[in-house]
């Protein structure tokens, strides 16, 4: 058996990614990409019948995803969003994960209690770094790196790394 | 020219606790101005002695609280101010900025070496409001402007917070206790990890972190909700709910100081010259 993972996206724009946009325009106006997409990002693992247990738990838990304002696909094992087209664009995932996190502890309990058969719940935020067409993919995940991991006060923004870990999954083409 | 230190209180888009952080300065005879985050001429051309980055949700807590403030530009004045030794005070969502813009506990300048992470509590998660106590540690009542008065009591203060778990890397565990200016503690001042002894999971059960020199300090728990001894609840014990109990008997209780009260009254005294 495996993993599913989801990705929840706010049907109206994020705006977390608004003020990550403005934010890298104002202090890396050099480095900032394109465009810049949030979601968050849940993680089932094993799930006794699949998809089919996951949409169940989605449908009724509106914790999860509340139909009135967000809408939610399957990403498939390479992290791509299954409902996004080919657009020329470079663009580059990264998985922002606390490393202690309450809130995947409690939806596992959660689930667990309900008798949903899953072995637990992992929460992440899902950033995806949009870049035009002439930049190299190793270059775009350099840049992604230096703005995502805040190691000092003048770098980075999306992650601090004592309390959380960045996951660069394999480049993508879309 | 001044008649009165002059401590700066800096607003950022979401902060929600400027106006009383400003009363509690002057009601301890000291001057108060509050500066918006853009205002950073007006803020340097009136050379504040102190600085203070009061409570709430600076940028709506986007991203990761305080994450977005701590880039502004208004940062990097408080950050060299801070460099040539003047107080500055960061409060709940004031903490978060000071931790996110690397000056506390600041052992490699800028660099970014501990983090508020969200509240870690079994069965529970998210947002946590309700009373604490907590009590300093001896080397930051010696070196910390805002500590000078609290002496070796408990101190009750409100929290009310999401992210306001200290951690550190695993590099940095052995020096984190130099960096502890205020701890979690029972009403007797034993310290314990449990809840809610520790109500957010903190490591070393610390409630509030300073820099090198003690003159930064990031503390996540509200002393401003506290200044006055109304603010307490009846329920509090110790010295306080002592204090407390006999303001009331002595019809003095609409006028006494409470136990917040003890951070803004040492920064004056600290300006006086008597610490």
């Amino acid at each position: 058996m495996k993993d599913v993972s989801i990705i929840v996206s706010l049907k109206s724009p994020d705006p977390a990614a608004m003020t990550a946009m403005s934010t890298f325009r104002r202090i890396y106006p050099a480095k900032c990409p394109d465009n810049l997409l949030r979601y968050d990002h849940w993680r089932f693992m094993n799930p006794g019948q699949g998809t089919e247990t996951v949409s169940g738990i989605v449908s009724r838990y509106h914790d999860i995803v509340n139909p009135n304002k967000q809408t939610w696909s399957y990403i498939d094992e390479f992290n791509k969003p299954s409902d996004l087209s080919d657009d020329g664009m470079v663009w580059i995932d990264v998985l922002v994960t606390d490393r202690i996190d309450s809130v995947s502890e409690n939806w596992t309990a959660i689930l667990r209690r309900s008798s949903c058969e899953i072995d637990g719940v992992l929460c992440s935020v899902l950033w995806r770094f949009g870049f035009a067409s002439g930049i190299s993919c190793d270059d775009a995940r350099n840049r992604v790196l230096d703005l995502t991991a805040s190691t000092y006060r003048d770098h980075g923004l999306l992650a601090n790394p004592v309390s959380q870990k960045i996951d660069l999954p394999a480049p993508l083409r879309i | 020219m001044k008649s009165a230190p002059l401590v700066a209180v800096i607003q950022f888009p979401g902060s929600n606790c400027e106006y009383e952080t400003a009363r509690a300065v002057r009601s301890s005879g000291m001057d108060s101005c509050i500066y918006r985050w853009n205002q950073w001429r007006e803020l340097r051309d009136s050379q504040p002695d102190a600085y203070v980055l009061p409570g709430g949700f600076s940028f709506q807590d986007r991203i990761r609280a305080g994450a977005v403030a701590a880039k502004e530009r208004i940062m990097d004045l408080v950050f060299s101010e801070a460099a040539d030794g003047k107080p500055v005070l960061g409060i709940c969502n004031g903490a978060q900025i000071l931790v996110e813009s690397g000056m506390v506990p600041g052992w490699e300048k800028g660099r970014i070496e501990t983090a508020l992470a969200a509240n870690h509590i079994s069965g529970r998660s998210g947002y946590l409001s309700g009373w604490i106590f907590l009590h300093t540690t001896t080397r930051a009542q010696q070196i910390c402007p805002w500590l000078g008065m609290t002496g070796n009591g408990v101190i009750p203060l409100p929290i009310a917070h999401a992210e306001g778990r200290f951690v550190f890397s695993e590099e940095n565990h052995y020096r984190a206790e130099s960096s502890a200016a205020l701890k979690y503690c029972d009403e007797k001042g034993i310290e314990s990890s449990d809840y809610p002894i520790n109500p957010n999971g903190s490591f070393l059960n610390l409630a509030g972190v300073m820099n090198e020199y003690g003159n930064v300090l990031a503390m996540m728990p509200h002393p401003e909700r506290a200044f006055w001894m109304w603010q307490l609840p009846p329920w509090i014990p110790g010295e306080w709910g002592d204090r407390r109990d006999e303001s009331l008997s002595s019809g003095s209780h609409a006028a006494a100081k409470g136990p917040g009260s003890v951070f803004f009254m040492s920064l004056a005294d600290y300006f006086r010259g008597e610490r």
